[in-house]
This record gives structure tokens, C-alpha cells and sequence, in this order.
């Protein structure tokens, strides 16, 4: 049994002038070598025990710790970051707000060079580092030329590169596409296989990384609620309602089938033990439905539109080409995912229709107003309190009701987020809504309230369309999904039709069921399945 | 192009030289600045940098950098004739306010002018340096003397365009308002998230075993040809102004007459300053083909 690199025993924590602890009686201990995932809905606490865990809980935020909090052996209580930082990296939610330094290769440096370790041995592990996190091309590139997942990589370097028995990631994955996501995520498990340092890391899509981890610690209301290898962990999030569970399992679940799969290889295993192996099995050939691009269906409409694009673009001055010739129009009523990796244009196209930029070239038409909410809606709130941002009914429409006096700083990350949404609305009926990102972060109570906002919207006649990279949450909310590539639209069409063949592009439960019949939510999927059984 | 030059690694001597020898440079020619008020003298500071600049690929930057400092340079040039009434040659007499005559002198109005001109010339070499000199190493080289102030001077130049960004973000955000906030609030949410951010930077520092205070290991570095050079110029710009300044070069008497001297000594040393601000780029020893991180 090897010796844990965490252990806790009855640890409490409160922050400062809080009025409840924020983390409570915690036990746990974390293997050397382990690669465990986090799991909790927003404010559980999981982000506390992550700086709990690199000591700047209490040291850097104060507040009153007590019980027993050892990593590597050392006690949190007695070593503050600087000492901890020897036994574990650390890595935030925003890379640009961890990065110090103009050059990488100085970044990559700084650690070592706080502990004063020679300029030939700093020079060695920086090299090294380099080539195992994938960014020896990047060394001699300035921080501020990096892309985000590029910066989120250099921030991982930098983490590792005192070759530390513990890295703790803070949702990693939440500002990358699901393609750089995927890649993040396995290329944490090589590293945590090859060099032997164990993982913590802090997730929302746990979809994403369960199939990497050897066990997961939910935390509910600062204690640890489950602590299991992922199918444990599953059968116990169906259990409590589901509200932590894969799409995969929660499709497992309703389909009333167990056990419940950690990954979609399991769930297709277990599919063919099922006797459903035509379902679970990969199309061998194209779904039935046209290829999704430019559907009929939508060019036969010719009422007025909310929004229409004829032949955009935007080509950046001594820069790259941002949109080539994109035609798109969104009718009434109508809710959109834009979705496409990193840089394909979703943001700027946003950016366009509400007006903050011009494009070089093409017509844009809105039928009226258009209300924007950008990726970060801490930026909408500039008062000292809610009830200045905002007015009674939008306040209560937040479900911030009686909060008026809060200051909008002090309030969650999904409250914040709605209180920003009734700001951009305030002005009355829009033609349409356009919302950029707003599911990063959120736990998924918050995306199925947000999924609901965005169907009243709709049924009040604005067209809604958010650009997401979040697949789960555009089949449960879309009725058209546009995907772009590099400044072009690539498909654009229903959501079944658009995200049930796709791989990376995709929901779990479409890639669990090789797109058959469209499914691409646990519901949808449950009866499918239901129906083969059935059948 | 950002307001403030940020450093980019090019295929330049200026670049490639050490940090300390460019900004050994900089400050040389900072130093003309802060010792002489001549015209002369200090439109050919303007023009070393300037030409320096140029032979370094950082033309456009230094350009906006001078583009920032006109408005500064006039507002001295114009607050200076209604706060001096000296000089004896009236060009318009003012009423009296509370027992203050406004009358403007041809020799304030010169003299305003005059400092005008230095102000946009001292912006000139810090210019060169934040454009030319690395940072990180800078900082590295100044660890061992001051670490906690050089970095704070390498997060600060680091930190510039991220909270530009930050601004310009919330600027969008007050757009898409319906009923858009005033700037001053907008400005505040600005600074209060600054500062969020600067407690984000503080913590990434402390889990980076900042506070570790371990003394940095000494690097060494063998001086390059450009970095010769570079020191060389820098050594002899500053020769230049000290023994300028005390042979009483460049003199200028402003009030009560505008007196301004311009003699062998002016143009010796002003050509001088324009023959060392081009020396790093001279001869064949001088071309890169790669720049040097």
C-alpha cells in the first residue's frame, strides 16, 4: 500500500468574516501515483480544498483552519505555499491570471529559480518539462502570443516542472474546446502513468475525465459525500438524483440497465451484454439523414428574420481572416447553439451582430434590438450593489430576490451570471439574445435553469443563439446546431443531425450509441433503449 | 499597436544584446536628457532613439510612444507661459485674477517650449528600452541585487496589456448595456477588478514558492560582440554628456532674454550622441540572422 500524499483527518476551514465553515470534518486520503477527480456542484468546495491542499488555505486567505491536513507529510497548518510548493504544482481555472512572466522559458524557470536551485539544473528541467508537456516549439514564444490552451499548457509546465508528487488542477478544461479538453485530460494521465505524480483535479464535465481517473471525491457543502472508484461514484450520483452523473449514466439510469458505465467503451460493453449491441455499435454507415449543412428545410422560411448574415467577413488588418463569407440567418423564436473549437469565429460573429465590431465586408440585418452577454458576466457589474445593476423584477427574475444590497463581487459564479443576463435584457423585448460561453463553470442544475430562461425567451419570440462548447448542454436546449471551422460555417442543421455523428462534436450518449436514431440525450437515449429492449 | 512598447524578441543588435547593455544604452541617453535643455541636444537625443528605433525594428513603437508624449510635451508647453510671467518680451497682456497677472511672454512661451521638448525626448529612451530589453531578463539579471522590486517591474510590464484587456472587455460589456453605465463606474468595476486580478497573481506567486526567499543561483554570461558594442556606445554617450556639461556646453539662459548658445560644442556633442546611437548597428559584425531569445 503505498503512503498517501494526502491525508486528512477532521479538517475544518472557514474563510474570513464567512458565517459558515467552508470545508467541514474532512477525511480522505489520496494515494501516491493517484489520479483523482473532484466532483461537486459550484460553491461545494471543491476549489477550497484545492488551496487548502497547496496551503494557501489559511496562509494567503486567512480565516480559521483546524483538524489535520498533511500533503507530502507536511502539514498545511505549519507549511505555508512556499514550502508546499516543493511537494505539489498547482494550476488555476484562468492560465492567463497564473502566468508571470513575458517568455515561456522563463516561466517555465521561475519556480526553480525561487529555490535557488543552479542555472544548469534549471536549464535541464525546463527542456525536460517542455518535452513532456508538448511545448519545447513554445519555449522561446512570449506568454501573450499564446493561445488559451497553449497559455493553459505552459501553466501546467510550469506546475511540474520541480517534478512535484502532486498536482492540483482547478477545472483545467473549462476555457478550451472539447478537442483540446480531451487531449488536456489524457495527456494529465500519461504524465500521472509515466512520472508517477498524482492528480487532483477539479472538474464540472466529469464526462470528460472520469474515463482518466482512478477515483472520484465528491464534496457537498464542504464534506466529502462519496468517495469511490468512477462506477462507485456513478451508481451513487444516480442514486442521489443524479445531479453528479455522466449523461451516459444517467441514460444507464433512467433505461433502468446497470451496472452503471464509468466510460463509453464500458457502456458499449455493456450494451452488447445487454443484448443491444446493434445499438451500441458504431454506424457502419452515414446516418439516413442528408449530411449536415446547409438544410433545405431552413431555406424555405421567408418571414422576417431576426438576425441575417450575407456573405460576412472580417479580415484583421496585417492579421488572420476571422470570418470568410458567412451566411447565416436566425429566425423568431428560434434557439441555436454556434458551436466550432477554439477560434473559429463563434465570439466574433456574436461580436458582429450586436455591433462592437464592424466587418470588412457583407450585410448584417436585425429585426431589433440585440442584447449581448459576453464570456464573462462579472464585467456587466459595475455597481456597489445588485439592485443598482438591476431592478426589482430583474432581480427577482435572477432569483435574487431580497438580494439587492448584496455587492455583485460577493455573489456565485451562477448568480452573477444571471443577474448579467437580466442586465443585458433589461431594455425590454429584443429581436434577439445572444449569450457567449455562459455554461463555463456551471454545475448542471445551473444549465438546466439556464436551458429553461433560454426557452422562455424563445417562446416570447427573440432568437436565441449561444455560442457553447458544451455539447451536453446544446441537445438539451438547441432545436439548430451551427458548427463553424476556421471563420466558416461547416454544418448547420438540427441537433441530431449535426451532433449525433460527430466524435468530438458530440454527446456521450450519441457516441455511446453510434448516433443510432439520433439520441444524443440521456432521455433520448433511455428510450431508445427502452424500446430495443421492449422490441 | 499597444501605447506602451512591449518587448518582442527580433533579429536586432539592440535585441540581442544583454539586457543590462541595452539598458545601459537607454539610460545613457536618458541621462543626456536629464543634463541638457538645449534644443539642439535634445532633438538629437530624439534622433538616436529614433534612428536607433528604426535599425532595431521597433520603428512603430517608438513612434507611438512619441505620438503619446505630444499631448504631454504641449501641455507643459502651454501651462508653462500662464504660471511664469518672466521675460521681457510681452507678447500678450492678461487681465488679473485674484491679484496674479496672466501675461505671456515670448521667453515663457519659449521656455515652455522648451521643456515641452525634453519631456517628449525623456519619453524617447524608455521607450527603446521597453521595446529592446527583455524583462525576464532583466529581472534575472537583477535578482540578486533587488528581486522583489524587479519583479514587480517585470509583472508590471507582463500585467499592462492584460489589464488593457480587462478594460477594453468591460468597455464591451457597458456597450451591450441597454442603459449603459457612466465611464467613472465603469472605470472603478476597471480598477476593482485589477486589483482581483493583482490577488490572483499574488497567489500564483506563493504556490510558486515565492516566499520561499532563497537566494537565485548566479548566472554567467559572456559578454557577445553586440553586447561590446552596445556598452561602448553607451560609455560613450555618457562621456559625452558629462564632459559636454562640464566644458559648459549647451547653455541656455531664458529669462529675462531667450539666449541660446549654438556652437562647436553643441554640434560636436550632438553629433556624437547620433555616431554612438549608430554604432551597435555598424559593420559587418553587426547583422543577425537569428534573433536571440
Amino acid at each position: 500500500m503505498p503512503e498517501p500524499v494526502v491525508s486528512a483527518t477532521g479538517f475544518n476551514y472557514r474563510y474570513p468574516e464567512a458565517q459558515g465553515p467552508a470545508l467541514r470534518e474532512l477525511d480522505l486520503e489520496l494515494a501516491e501515483g493517484s489520479f483523482t477527480v473532484l466532483a461537486g456542484s459550484s460553491g461545494s468546495g471543491k476549489s477550497t480544498l484545492l488551496r487548502a491542499l497547496c496551503g494557501l488555505v489559511p496562509h494567503f486567505h486567512g480565516g480559521d483552519a483546524s483538524g489535520e491536513l498533511t500533503v507530502g507529510g507536511l502539514s498545511v497548518r505549519e507549511h505555508g505555499p512556499a514550502e508546499l510548493a516543493a511537494v505539489c504544482g498547482t494550476v488555476f481555472q484562468d492560465p492567463e491570471a497564473q502566468v508571470v512572466m513575458g517568455g515561456v522559458r522563463s516561466e517555465l524557470a521561475l519556480a526553480l529559480e525561487h529555490r535557488g536551485e543552479p542555472a544548469a539544473a534549471v536549464a535541464r528541467a525546463v527542456e525536460e518539462v517542455a518535452l513532456a508537456m508538448g511545448v519545447a516549439h513554445l519555449l522561446d514564444r512570449r506568454t501573450e502570443t499564446l493561445s488559451g490552451g497553449e497559455l493553459q499548457r505552459v501553466a501546467i509546465a510550469a506546475a511540474l516542472v520541480g517534478r512535484p508528487a502532486l498536482l492540483l488542477l482547478d477545472e483545467p478544461t473549462s476555457q478550451l474546446d472539447p478537442v483540446a479538453g480531451d487531449e488536456l485530460i489524457w495527456l494529465l494521465r500519461r504524465l500521472n502513468e509515466e512520472w508517477g505524480t498524482a492528480v487532483v483535479l477539479a472538474e464540472h464535465r466529469l464526462e470528460r475525465c472520469l474515463p482518466a481517473a482512478d477515483r472520484v471525491v465528491a464534496i457537498e457543502r464542504g464534506a466529502v459525500a462519496c468517495d469511490a472508484p468512477p462506477a462507485e461514484f456513478l451508481a451513487w450520483a444516480a442514486a442521489e438524483g443524479g445531479a453528479l452523473a455522466t449523461p451516459v449514466a444517467r441514460m444507464f439510469s433512467l433505461a433502468g440497465l446497470g451496472p452503471v458505465p464509468a466510460t463509453v467503451k464500458e457502456a458499449r460493453e455493456s450494451l452488447r451484454g445487454a443484448g443491444l449491441a446493434e445499438v451500441g455499435a458504431p454506424a457502419a454507415e452515414p446516418s439516413p439523414e442528408p449530411p449536415a449543412s446547409r438544410l433545405p428545410w431552413r431555406r424555405e422560411r421567408r418571414g422576417t428574420a431576426a438576425l441575417k448574415a450575407r456573405d460576412l467577413w472580417l479580415e484583421i488588418e496585417d492579421g488572420p481572416r476571422v470570418l470568410a463569407g458567412v451566411d447565416l440567418r436566425f429566425e423568431p423564436g428560434e434557439k441555436v447553439a454556434l458551436m466550432g473549437r477554439n477560434g473559429a469565429g463563434k465570439s466574433t460573429l456574436l461580436r458582429l451582430f450586436k455591433g462592437l465590431q464592424q466587418p470588412t465586408r457583407g450585410r448584417l440585418e436585425r429585426a431589433g434590438g440585440v442584447a449581448l452577454l459576453l464570456q464573462n458576466p462579472g464585467d456587466y457589474l459595475v455597481h456597489d450593489h445588485a439592485a443598482e445593476e438591476a431592478g426589482e423584477p430583474a432581480l427577482a427574475a435572477a432569483g435574487l430576490a431580497g438580494r439587492g444590497q448584496a455587492h455583485p463581487r460577493d455573489l456565485s459564479g451562477g448568480e452573477r451570471q444571471r443577474l448579467a443576463l437580466e442586465v443585458v435584457l433589461s431594455g425590454g423585448p429584443c429581436a434577439a439574445v445572444l449569450l457567449d460561453e455562459p455554461t463555463r463553470g456551471m454545475g448542471r442544475r445551473h444549465k438546466d435553469a439556464l436551458a429553461e430562461r433560454i426557452g422562455d425567451l424563445a417562446a416570447h419570440g427573440a432568437a436565441v443563439v449561444v455560442a457553447t462548447h458544451d455539447t451536453e448542454f446544446a441537445a438539451t436546449f438547441a432545436d439548430r446546431v451551427v458548427l463553424m471551422g476556421p471563420g466558416t460555417v461547416i454544418a448547420d442543421g438540427q441537433p441530431a443531425q449535426v451532433l449525433a455523428g460527430g466524435w468530438h462534436f458530440s454527446t456521450d450518449v450519441a457516441r455511446t450509441l453510434g448516433g443510432a436514431g439520433g439520441a444524443l440525450t440521456p432521455a433520448q437515449g433511455a428510450r431508445l433503449l427502452a424500446r430495443e429492449l421492449v422490441g | 499597436m499597444s501605447l506602451v512598447p512591449i518587448y518582442r524578441p527580433r533579429p536586432s543588435p539592440l535585441h540581442a544584446a544583454g539586457a543590462g547593455s541595452t539598458t545601459a544604452l537607454c539610460v545613457s541617453l536618458a541621462l543626456v536628457c536629464a543634463l541638457y535643455d538645449h534644443p539642439v541636444v535634445v532633438v538629437a537625443v530624439i534622433a538616436a532613439v529614433a534612428g536607433a528605433g528604426l535599425a532595431a525594428g521597433v520603428g512603430s513603437e517608438i513612434a507611438s510612444a512619441a505620438r503619446l508624449s505630444v499631448p504631454l510635451a504641449l501641455l507643459v508647453t502651454v501651462i508653462n507661459p500662464l504660471v511664469y510671467a518672466e521675460g521681457n518680451t510681452l507678447l500678450i497682456r492678461g487681465g488679473s485674477v485674484l491679484g496674479h497677472r496672466f501675461d505671456i511672454t515670448l521667453e515663457a512661451l519659449a521656455a515652455g517650449g522648451l521643456a515641452g521638448l525634453r519631456v517628449a525626448a525623456f519619453v524617447m529612451p524608455f521607450a527603446l528600452f521597453a521595446a529592446c530589453v527583455d524583462p525576464d531578463e532583466l529581472l534575472r539579471s537583477l535578482r540578486r541585487v533587488s528581486y522583489r522590486s524587479a519583479l514587480t517591474a517585470a509583472l508590471a510590464t507582463r500585467l499592462v496589456p492584460v489589464l488593457a484587456r480587462d478594460a477594453t472587455r468591460m468597455g464591451d460589456a457597458a456597450r451591450c448595456r441597454p442603459h449603459p453605465p457612466g465611464r467613472l463606474a465603469v472605470a472603478r468595476a476597471a480598477l476593482s477588478g485589477s486589483l482581483e486580478r493583482a490577488v490572483d497573481v499574488a497567489a500564483a506567486l506563493e504556490v510558486r514558492g515565492y516566499s520561499a526567499g532563497r537566494r537565485a543561483a548566479r548566472v554567467r554570461r559572456s559578454p557577445s560582440r553586440h553586447d561590446v558594442r552596445v556598452l561602448a556606445a553607451a560609455a560613450a554617450v555618457a562621456c559625452a554628456a558629462v564632459a559636454g556639461k562640464l566644458a559648459g556646453a549647451g547653455s541656455v539662459e531664458v529669462y529675462p532674454r531667450l539666449e541660446v548658445g549654438l556652437g562647436p560644442a553643441e554640434l560636436t556633442l550632438s553629433a556624437l550622441l547620433l555616431l554612438a546611437a549608430a554604432l551597435p548597428f555598424a559593420g559587418r559584425s553587426a547583422r543577425l540572422g537569428v534573433a536571440r531569445a
